[in-house]
């Protein structure tokens, strides 16, 4: 298992690094924020000086050193707009992004497992063809559509809901969450049932059954965990989706998570939070893979002997 | 059924509910980040709410030229010496009480006794000097000091506690409408940075910003003028404008800026002239646009009645200037014209005749979210000019790329640029516009000729009625002579307001939102 953890972190680890130094070379592409942030009758001398004072003016090699010797120190730099530390906004920012893409994909996995295993186990059945109709149209809807309707039908016509905003009950939740869910669950259910229905027609199951042994032990004791995998793989990139920020729920919703941290950041030229934004959620995308395969291989004993020492 | 479950899966499956459980509880508790800090607040008429379209990039009061600050700050949070009436004109006293010019150079202004700032301190005519001179002649490089001052260097003095003379290097007229610009703020406040909360003397003291979530406001009791009816007032940001106007439907917000036409209706909206003026500027030093019957091709050609009664919804008038009515300088006698196709069309094949590129492709630069349909505004524009022959692309930007377009120094090859603008001149006076638009080296134009400049000084020097008449001259010179603008409209906004409030938009409302000036509807304020 420890050479399999090994060799998984060092595979992950590569795909960390080219993305912090993509990000760090593909902003500075975008120009230098001078004219964003100094009056629009600058002087020549006033934009030499905001460039040296920010590092700008250095050749982009140069910069990038000075930004790796800081993010070893944990310093990640100010934000440009705000004056504060990049480090601390993103990490004020990151828990509400990680609550909303949890409780989402707990949702999701427990309601495609509970609806995709029973249209497993009735194949073209009503119930089957129901959910399988409603999962497909759930996963093709465009969340920005679903999020504006969800605000004109919920919150305003039928009043039952807030429009948008994150104080209160647990009504805030139901809007964005929803628009979070719907495609993912969609997924889900559709590879829920699809592998349901290969492992309970597979010669194991006839074996259990013949055994005597109950259905829900059947559906879910055997059935289930061979059907596990596929649904691991599938669960895992939509949650690292979710993990990267939910841009359009947090923008619409006035969700203060990371998603629309990393847009204004983008938008404002704000190098450092930018960055931070984006270390950490690689960061954070590199433990949840290593999370996952960790689980394959729990799973799956294939998985682990795949590995050689 | 359960009981043929075993115990191993059962275990898990309680093990799972329970997390589940305490997942959803937690969640329901308190979003993270929000600090109970992220709605627009209570309706219990005790806080005036508001949702912005954009967070403000500061809240520093040099910055209030801004129009995503300025709609904070500006006499809710500071306050200048003297304001403009944005329905008159006319400068009211405010921190001065009165002033008057003492020589040609030198303006003199009484300041205002009983005035406290938020922080308890006294306010004197050497925390006007100090603003001024923070503003104007430090480091700090505040918006006011290009836009409004042209970076002229002031020489600022408090005579006495209640006496202060501003001097400037050549007579100005228009000082006083220049020093509206700058919003007080107490001695000590740093000038070698720009401050994240301001201290001021408005009838509103900042209490909170939570960045990304809310601004919070409490009315100032010891305010030296008339108190606001809303003890509270809270500044929430929502992008959308489909998110915005719902949250004045539904009663969660009592007043919106920046509704878009598809989004407001006549029981949610009020439509007011925001002072915008929206225009093609042509880069005059690069072919083809470097030939003037080229440029003014493309102003005929121009159907601005079509765009803006069916892009902007009827909200705008076509526009032949770039000022708007009311502002010094406005010249009744020029008048948007019909499309002039067939004239617009013979000019650019003189000028292809003549050897001009007209193939050469114009790149027609536009931004991303600055007016309601700006991406279809584009797209009828390039048909327009394609009809003449011209070869344009659009390339739509956000706000950071255009700024590079629109700045001085303008990008290296970047080819002739036909840039989308929206100017809006909220002094009320054509010095500001022509000092950035249209000098030769003005910050925001890309030619000019030496006539014009000398038009421009010479109108500058003038007051009454006779600087009216010179800027009149100076934009129609601009028309016939330099052609840098092909005009499309004078824009109108739109205000969400709920029925819970009474307020009256104005020119101003969109850089300047006084608080004060909202009123709850009977019975239903505090």
């Amino acid at each position: 298992m420890t050479t399999f953890l090994r060799k998984r972190i060092v595979s992950s680890a590569i795909p960390l690094v080219v993305v912090v130094l993509g990000v760090f070379v593909l902003a500075r592409l975008t120009g230098n924020p001078v004219d964003l942030y100094l009056p629009l009758s600058a002087t020549p001398e006033q934009r030499a000086a905001f460039s040296a004072a920010n590092g700008f003016d250095q050749p982009i090699l140069v910069q990038l050193w000075d930004y790796l010797g800081q993010v070893v120190q944990l310093d990640f730099g100010e934000s440009l707009r705000t004056g504060q530390s990049a480090g601390e906004m993103v990490l004020e920012a990151f828990p509400a992004t990680l609550q909303l893409a949890a409780v989402t994909m707990l949702i999701a996995i427990v309601g495609a497992v509970l609806i995709g295993s029973l249209a497993a186990y009735r194949p073209n059945s009503l119930a089957d063809r129901t959910s399988s109709f409603l999962s497909m149209t759930a996963a093709s809807i465009p969340d920005f559509w679903f999020a504006i309707m969800g605000v004109l039908v919920f919150g305003v016509s039928l009043g039952i809901l807030p429009t948008s905003g994150v104080v209160g009950g647990p009504e805030v939740w139901v809007l964005p969450i929803a628009t979070l869910l719907i495609r993912p669950f969609g997924v889900l259910v559709q590879v829920v049932r699809g592998s349901m229905v290969a492992a309970l027609s597979a010669p194991y199951v006839k074996v259990a059954r013949s055994k005597g042994a109950s259905e829900p032990r059947v559906v879910f004791g055997h059935a289930l965990r061979n059907a596990t995998m596929p649904v691991l793989t599938v669960a895992g990139d939509l949650t690292i989706g979710l993990v990267n920020g939910a841009v359009v729920v947090e923008t619409i919703f006035g969700w203060p998570g990371i998603g629309k941290l990393m847009i204004d950041s983008i938008l404002q030229r704000d190098f450092a939070v930018l960055q931070a934004a984006v270390l950490l959620t690689a960061v954070t995308i590199f433990v949840l893979n290593i999370l996952i395969d960790v689980c394959y291989a729990l799973l799956d004993a294939r998985v682990r002997q795949a590995v050689p020492a | 059924m359960l009981s043929s479950v075993p115990h191993r899966l059962r275990t898990r499956a309680a093990t799972a509910a329970l997390s589940s459980a305490v997942l959803l509880a937690a969640s329901a508790c308190a979003v993270a980040n929000s600090d109970g800090a992220g709605d627009a607040g209570a309706a219990d008429g005790s806080t005036l709410r508001i949702v912005l379209a954009e967070e403000p990039p500061t809240l520093e009061p040099c910055e209030s030229s801004l129009t995503s600050t300025g709609v904070v700050v500006r006499s809710n949070i500071s306050e200048p010496l003297v304001e403009r009436d944005p329905s008159t004109g006319d400068l009211d006293p405010l921190l001065s009480t009165g002033w008057r010019q003492t020589s040609p150079t030198t303006w003199t202004f009484d300041i205002r006794t009983g005035v406290t700032f938020h922080d308890g301190a006294p306010f004197t005519a050497e925390d006007a000097a100090f603003s001024i001179d923070r503003a104007v002649n430090s480091d700090l490089a505040c918006n006011v000091d290009g836009y409004v001052f042209e970076d002229e260097e002031l020489g600022v003095e408090a005579t006495s506690p209640t006496s202060l003379t501003v001097t400037t290097a050549k007579p100005d007229p228009i000082l006083p409408l220049r020093i509206s610009f700058v919003e007080i703020v107490p001695r000590g406040t740093s000038t070698e940075n720009k401050v994240r909360e301001p201290v001021g003397t408005g009838p509103y003291a900042l209490t909170g910003w939570q960045t990304g979530v809310s601004i919070s406001l409490k009315r100032n009791e010891s305010y030296w003028g008339e108190q606001p009816a809303f003890p509270f007032a809270r500044y929430v940001w929502r992008s959308e404008s489909s998110v915005r106007a719902a949250m004045i439907a539904k009663g969660e917000a009592d007043l919106s800026t920046g509704l878009d036409p598809e989004d407001a209706t006549e029981e949610n909206s009020i439509a007011y002239p925001n002072n915008e003026t929206t225009a093609l500027r042509l880069d005059g030093t690069q072919a083809p646009l470097d030939d003037i019957r080229v440029r003014k091709a493309i102003g005929m050609a121009i159907d601005r009645k079509a765009i803006a009664d069916t892009l902007f919804d009827g909200l705008a008038e076509p526009a032949a200037q770039l000022v708007p009515d009311g502002v010094v300088g406005y010249n009744p006698e020029l008048t948007s014209q019909p499309p002039q196709r067939e004239e617009a069309k013979r000019l650019v094949d003189a000028a292809r005749a003549d050897g001009v590129p007209t193939d050469r492709q114009i790149t027609l630069v536009a931004r991303n979210g600055q007016f309601p349909r700006v991406s279809e505004t584009a797209e009828a524009l390039q048909y327009q000019l394609g009809e003449l022959g011209l070869n344009v692309r659009i390339l739509m930007s956000d706000t950071a790329a255009h700024l590079e377009y629109q700045l001085r120094p303008f990008p290296e090859g970047a080819g002739p640029v036909a840039l989308l603008i929206m100017h809006g001149n909220q002094a009320g006076d054509a010095a500001f516009t022509t000092s950035q638009y249209l000098l030769s080296d003005g910050p925001q134009s890309t030619f000019g000729t030496q006539e014009l400049d000398e038009r421009i000084a010479e109108a500058g020097e003038l007051a009454g009625p006779q600087r009216q008449d010179a800027f009149a001259d100076v934009l129609a010179y601009q028309n016939e002579q330099v052609a840098q603008y092909a005009y499309l409209a004078h824009m109108r906004g739109l205000l969400g307001i709920a029925d819970s409030v009474e307020y009256e938009p104005n020119s101003a409302t969109g850089d300047e939102l006084r608080l004060a000036a909202v009123q709850p509807v009977k019975g239903q304020g505090r």
